[in-house]
């Protein structure tokens, strides 16, 4: 094991890819573990799917799954928005997945890098401005400059609705990051103590029993935040999407 | 009633279905308290999360504005402090816009521990 508590995060390549111009496709173990995450949640669905009228374990996970999505996108964006329904599914999914496969020994935490929550983030704030506009015209801009307000107002107003929009991918991409590297590495920084203290001797070694006690108890906190992460990260995608059907009452 | 539930149960599959819908509701019902009870503490650190990173990150944000816009026009570090500035006045703005959308939906949940019947009623 390595002694770094950073180590864990190295991205490393498994093969070498052609390089594409700026794109280097190379194969590493960031995309190893994502692959592995898409093919749990595919598996998992594919385990679910067995429809029966009286359903059984399996099928009751993903039908309360099912219902858990759609109910959070009716009532956080409305029930117009369920179209939407498999973007938010996918979302969720496939970051309580890459949290949880995380959790694992010797496993990558591919959400503990910014690259992969960023992008997640770009998807989402980008889809919302792509169907804003392609719904409600240039109208959408209306976001940025709420009605009923003294003209004075507007030119302090505008350019704070501008950062607080722009810093909503931001807001979702380092908060999952931050949690995930934060929690790993006090992980790790706890485990690589008790190999200490229990190398130095047998007094020291019993001494051990602190930071023992304290990883079992961050382990059970991270499960706790790598879900809470997941769905944290879902229903604002839910709450910004408000923006494209409500944009007169913001 | 019964009776004829019974009878029907092997071969007709609605009242089958009926059957089960009530077992699960008293299975529901004797659930309800700790469930609520673990989803709370949940989305209290969520909010906890929530609050703290739209503060500092639309601080950071509108400093990562003033400073481009600065290299653009060439006005070194004037508008990186308006930017700052507007970028704290942001991360306030929606940490008071989202406690207010967390306390109307808490509204409904009393606080008090003399009326719990009437939140039972009001759960469903």
């Amino acid at each position: 094991m390595a002694s770094n508590p950073m180590d864990q995060f190295k991205v490393e390549p498994i093969f070498q890819g052609p390089k594409i111009g700026p794109f280097d496709l190379t194969f590493t173990n960031a995309s190893l573990w994502m692959v592995i995450t898409v093919a749990a949640v595919i598996l998992f669905m594919a385990m679910t799917m067995r429809g029966k009228l009286i359903p059984g374990r399996l099928q009751s996970m993903g039908e309360l799954s099912y219902e858990f999505i759609a109910d959070m996108l009716k009532e956080t964006t409305g029930p117009e928005a369920v179209k939407w329904f498999p973007y938010v599914f996918t979302i969720f999914f496939f970051i309580l997945f890459a949290n949880l496969i995380g959790m694992n020994p010797y496993a990558f935490t591919t959400t503990s890098h910014i690259a992969v929550t960023a992008a997640l983030a770009v998807f989402t704030i980008l889809a919302v401005v792509i169907a804003g506009i392609w719904k409600n015209g240039l109208k959408w801009f209306k976001i940025f400059a709420p009605a009923g307000l003294p003209l004075i107002m507007y030119p302090v107003i505008i350019p704070i609705e501008i950062i607080s929009f722009v810093s909503r991918p931001v807001t979702l991409a380092v908060r999952l990051f931050a949690n995930m590297t934060a929690g790993h590495v006090m992980l790790k920084l706890f485990a690589i103590f008790i190999a200490y203290l229990v190398g130095k001797g047998a007094a020291t070694g019993v001494a051990a029993i602190v930071p023992i006690l304290g990883t079992i108890g961050i382990v059970a906190l991270e499960f706790l935040v790598a879900a809470l992460q997941a769905f944290v990260f879902a229903i604002l995608t839910c709450v910004y999407l408000n923006d494209v059907y409500h944009v007169d009452h913001h | 009633m019964s009776d004829e539930k019974r009878t029907s149960q092997p071969t007709q599959s609605s009242s089958d279905l009926d059957d089960l819908e009530r077992r699960l509701e008293t299975a529901r019902n004797r659930h309800k308290e700790p469930e609520a009870d673990g989803d709370n503490g949940g989305t209290l650190l969520g909010m906890a999360w929530r609050l703290s990173t739209e503060l500092v990150v639309a601080v950071l944000v509108g400093a990562g504005l003033g400073y481009g816009l600065d290299h653009l026009f060439g006005t070194r570090p004037w508008l990186l402090l308006v930017g700052l500035g507007f970028g704290f006045a942001a991360g306030i703005m929606s940490v008071f816009r989202v406690a207010g959308k967390m306390d109307a939906e808490n509204a409904h949940i009393p606080i008090g521990e003399d009326m719990p019947d009437t939140n039972d009623d009001e759960m469903d």
